[in-house]
């Protein structure tokens, strides 16, 4: 039987994990600000469910937690050059320490192809949608 | 910096396939028409730079706020979902020792 290629990583927030490479997205860009970044994976930690984690493989420290985009509007609306059948789509969420609201990126989707393992993010034209999207209120 | 004078209707080329033509100019205001393939995002300066802030902040958020946000049900999320599906893409973890 052939066996599995795994990688290990020590990462900031989940400890050391193992990680399926064919569980491993490439992004040929990286994420805005963080171009060298171009391996990434996805962690789903019950605690912070819906919240997932986006978590560097280059730089495993670094890590963006991202939730479904639908889950804070219902109608939202990547628009066209969206292939919803295979791609997923998720916003990036920010949350301060103290006193802060927790806001969601629905300017500029995290964009997964399921098929190609593969990933980007894409600054979306509609001017409708906020980098700062209120979730919720401190 | 490159400096170029072009006039109304002149167009710049970039690479080989991105061209700036410059459309108008009136009161202060220049408009650009922009023609570049897909796979080269052209975008305002103060979009970019505000998403490179907005992710920088985002990785400095700490794991156990959003678990303490989830946990205090200060978070309205609805159910409903058009995302795809990543069930075999994710890495699953449960419960995470210490802070």
């Amino acid at each position: 039987m052939q066996e599995q290629e795994v990688v290990n990583i020590r990462t900031l927030h989940f400890g050391e994990i193992e990680i399926p490479k064919q569980n491993i997205l490439d992004f040929e860009f990286g994420i805005l600000g963080f171009e060298d970044l171009k391996q990434f994976i996805i962690v789903s930690e019950e605690e912070t469910e819906p919240f997932k984690w986006l978590i560097s493989i280059d730089e495993p420290n670094i890590g963006f937690p991202i939730v479904d985009p639908w889950l804070l509007d219902n109608n939202y609306n990547p628009g066209r050059g969206f292939n919803l059948e295979e791609d997923a789509v998720f916003s990036i969420v920010t949350l301060g320490k103290k006193d802060q609201n927790m806001t969601a990126n629905l300017k500029a989707p995290i964009v997964i192809n399921i098929k190609e393992n593969t990933g980007k993010q894409v600054i979306l034209p509609n001017e409708k949608y906020s980098p700062t999207f209120i979730v919720s209120k401190k | 910096m490159l400096v170029l004078s072009r006039k109304i209707g002149e167009q710049i080329t970039i690479g080989n396939s991105v061209k700036v033509t410059v459309l108008s100019f009136d009161r202060g205001i220049v408009r650009l028409g922009i023609e570049a393939p897909k796979s080269i995002p052209v975008h305002r300066k103060e979009v970019h730079d505000k998403i490179v802030e907005t992710n920088k902040a985002a990785s400095q958020t700490d794991f156990s706020s959003i678990r303490d946000a989830v946990s205090s049900k200060n978070v309205n999320l609805s159910s409903n979902t058009k995302s795809k599906n990543i069930e075999t893409t994710l890495i699953k973890k449960n419960k995470v020792g210490g802070k």
